[in-house]
C-alpha cells in the first residue's frame, strides 16, 4: 500500500454538521468514511467493530469531554492512527493519549486534509518530510 | 569574701548604697557564694514593683518571680550568664505577689571586687509590660492584616480561575461555532447546482474561513489582546495556494510580525482575504500565468499593507457584476479608519493600504 490510498476513517465528532461535512471532504480526496460516533461509547464500539485506519477524534462529545478516553482506547487497538480535531486543545494530555497530533479547531479544509494525508503516510511506514502547519504534535 | 550586708542595704552605707535604696528602678543585690544564690538587698522600688515585703525576698533566690508563663529559655541563658560570671539583659516575663504578671526588662550583672573576684550580682529591673503590650498588639494586627491579605489573595485568585475558565469556554464556543458555520456553508454549496449560487456560497465559507483563522490564532499565545499579522498570514497564505493552481500563479509572502490589538485582527484578516482573493478571481482570467504578492510592515506611525498582481490590471479587468469585493475592501478600510490607493503597475494592479497604529502596536 502506498501513502496516497485512500484511509477507512473514524468520524468522532458530536455536531452533526461538522461530522457530514468532514465526510464529504474525506470521501471527496479519496477516503472512506467507516463510522461517524458522536459519544465515547459508540466511539469506541465502532472502533473495536470496524478496526478503522484512521480515527478523527473530538474532545468534546455528547457524553463530555470524553474524546481523550476514546483517543486512549482506541490506540490499545492495533494499526489506528489517531488525530485530535478539538477546539480545546488544552485538554490533550503530555502523552496526546496515544494520537499523533492535533488539529485545532476551527481548522480550514485544506489544513485537515494535510493533517490527514500525514497520518496516512506515518500510518504507511513513510517519514514524512515535513509536519503540515495545521497539524500540532505537542500538547498544550 | 565580701562583708554580708544587712537586710536592709549594702554594709557600709555611704553614699552609692543611699542612691540604690532611694532609685525609682527596682534592684536588687544577691549573693552567690551563698548557697542558691539568695537576695541580700532589695530597695523600695522592688518592693513596690513586685508587692512583697521585704521579709519576704531576702534570703531567696530570685526564681520566686518566675510564673507558669515565664519563658523557659529566657531563664536558661539568666542562668548560664551567671554560671560564666557574665552580665546579661533580658525581657523575663516576672509575677507580683498577687500572681499578676509583668514583663521585666532585667539588666544583671556580676559586681567585682578589686581584686577581680565576684562579690555580688546586682540587677535592675524595669516594668517594660506597656511597651511588650503594644508590641504584642503589633504582632497581633500584623498577624491579622497577614490573614486578611492572604483571604483576599485566595478570593481575587478564585475569580480569576473562574474568570479564565469563562474565557477558555467561550473562545471554545466561538471556535466550534466557527467550525458549524462553514461546515454548513460547504454542506449547502455541495448540494447547490448553479454555478453562480456555489461560487458564492463557497466565497462566504472563504471569508468565514479567513476569521476561523484568525480566532484559532487569537487566545493561543500568552498575550489574548494582540494578534501576529505575520502568523495570520503565513496561515492564510497557505490556504490561498491550496486553492491556486500552483504552477500558474505563484503566491508570495513579505508580512513583517507586527502585532496588532486583537480588536483589529478581524477587519484586518478580512481585508487581506479580499485583496488576495480579487487578484486571485480577476488578475488571472483565462489561463493567464502570474504572481501575488502580500506586504505588511510598518510604515512610521501606520501599517502598509500592499497586495499586488501582474495580471491583466484594472482597466482589463473583468467587471464584477456585483463588486461585493471591492465594496467590502472599501468599508473595511473605512472602520479601521486608514486609506487605499489603487496604482495600475502595468502590468498588474497594486492595492497600497495605510491603517493607524496605536503607539503599543508599532513593535512585535
Amino acid at each position: 500500500m502506498t501513502a496516497t490510498d485512500g484511509l477507512r476513517v473514524l468520524v468522532v465528532e458530536d455536531e452533526v454538521f461538522v461530522a457530514l461535512e468532514l465526510e464529504c471532504m474525506l470521501e471527496e480526496a479519496g477516503h472512506s468514511v467507516v463510522g461517524t460516533a458522536a459519544s465515547s461509547v459508540e466511539a469506541i464500539a465502532l472502533g473495536e467493530r470496524l478496526r478503522p485506519e484512521l480515527a478523527l477524534v473530538d474532545i468534546h462529545l455528547t457524553d463530555g469531554p470524553t474524546g481523550v478516553a476514546v483517543a486512549q482506547a482506541l490506540s490499545r487497538l492495533n494499526g489506528i492512527a489517531i488525530l485530535f480535531t478539538t477546539a480545546n486543545a488544552k485538554r490533550v494530555p503530555e502523552d496526546l493519549a496515544g494520537a499523533l497530533g492535533i488539529v485545532a479547531k476551527p481548522y480550514s479544509p485544506r489544513s485537515l486534509l494535510a493533517a490527514v494525508a500525514y497520518a496516512a503516510q506515518v500510518r504507511a511506514g513513510a517519514a514524512p518530510e515535513r509536519v503540515p502547519d495545521g497539524l500540532r504534535l505537542t500538547a498544550g | 569574701m565580701s562583708e554580708p550586708m544587712s537586710a536592709a542595704g549594702p554594709a557600709g552605707g555611704g553614699s552609692f548604697a543611699a542612691a540604690f535604696r532611694s532609685s525609682p528602678l527596682p534592684m536588687v543585690l544577691t549573693d552567690p557564694h551563698q548557697a542558691d544564690n539568695p537576695i541580700v538587698f532589695a530597695n523600695d522600688a522592688f518592693l513596690r514593683v513586685t508587692g512583697y515585703r521585704r521579709d519576704e525576698v531576702i534570703g531567696r533566690n530570685c526564681r520566686f518571680l518566675q510564673g507558669p508563663q515565664t519563658d523557659r529559655d529566657a531563664v536558661g541563658r539568666v542562668r548560664a550568664a551567671i554560671a560564666r560570671e557574665e552580665s546579661i539583659e533580658i525581657d523575663l516575663l516576672n509575677y507580683r505577689r498577687d500572681g499578676a504578671p509583668f514583663w521585666n526588662g532585667m539588666a544583671l550583672s556580676p559586681v567585682r571586687d578589686e581584686a577581680g573576684a565576684l562579690v555580688h550580682y546586682f540587677a535592675v529591673l524595669t516594668d517594660i509590660s506597656p511597651r511588650r503590650t503594644r508590641e504584642d498588639r503589633l504582632t497581633q494586627a500584623r498577624s491579622h492584616l497577614e490573614q486578611d491579605i492572604d483571604d483576599r489573595t485566595r478570593a481575587l485568585q478564585a475569580a480569576l480561575d473562574q474568570k479564565t475558565a469563562l474565557l477558555h469556554e467561550v473562545d471554545h464556543r466561538v471556535k466550534n461555532n466557527l467550525q458549524v458555520i462553514s461546515s454548513l456553508m460547504l454542506l449547502k454549496a455541495r448540494r447547490t447546482t448553479d454555478p453562480a449560487g456555489r461560487a458564492a456560497l463557497l466565497g462566504m465559507a472563504d471569508r468565514i474561513g479567513a476569521l476561523a483563522t484568525v480566532h484559532r490564532l487569537l487566545y493561543t499565545a500568552g498575550d489574548v489582546s494582540r494578534f501576529d499579522l505575520r502568523d495570520f498570514a503565513t496561515d492564510f497564505g497557505s490556504d490561498l495556494e491550496a486553492g491556486l493552481d500552483g504552477d500558474r500563479v505563484r503566491l508570495s509572502l513579505a508580512v513583517d510580525p507586527v502585532a496588532v490589538s486583537a480588536s483589529k485582527a478581524a477587519p484586518l484578516a478580512l481585508l487581506m482575504h479580499e485583496l488576495a482573493t480579487n487578484a486571485v478571481r480577476h488578475a488571472f482570467a483565462h489561463g493567464r500565468p502570474g504572481r501575488i504578492a502580500i506586504e505588511a510592515r510598518l510604515d512610521g506611525e501606520a501599517l502598509l499593507l500592499a497586495i499586488s498582481d501582474d495580471g491583466v490590471g484594472l482597466a482589463a479587468g473583468i467587471p464584477n457584476p456585483d463588486g461585493f469585493g471591492r465594496a467590502l475592501i472599501e468599508m473595511v478600510v473605512r472602520q479601521m479608519r486608514g486609506a487605499i490607493t489603487w496604482d495600475d503597475l502595468s502590468p498588474g494592479t497594486r492595492a497600497r493600504i495605510l491603517l493607524p497604529l496605536d503607539p503599543s502596536e508599532r513593535r512585535t
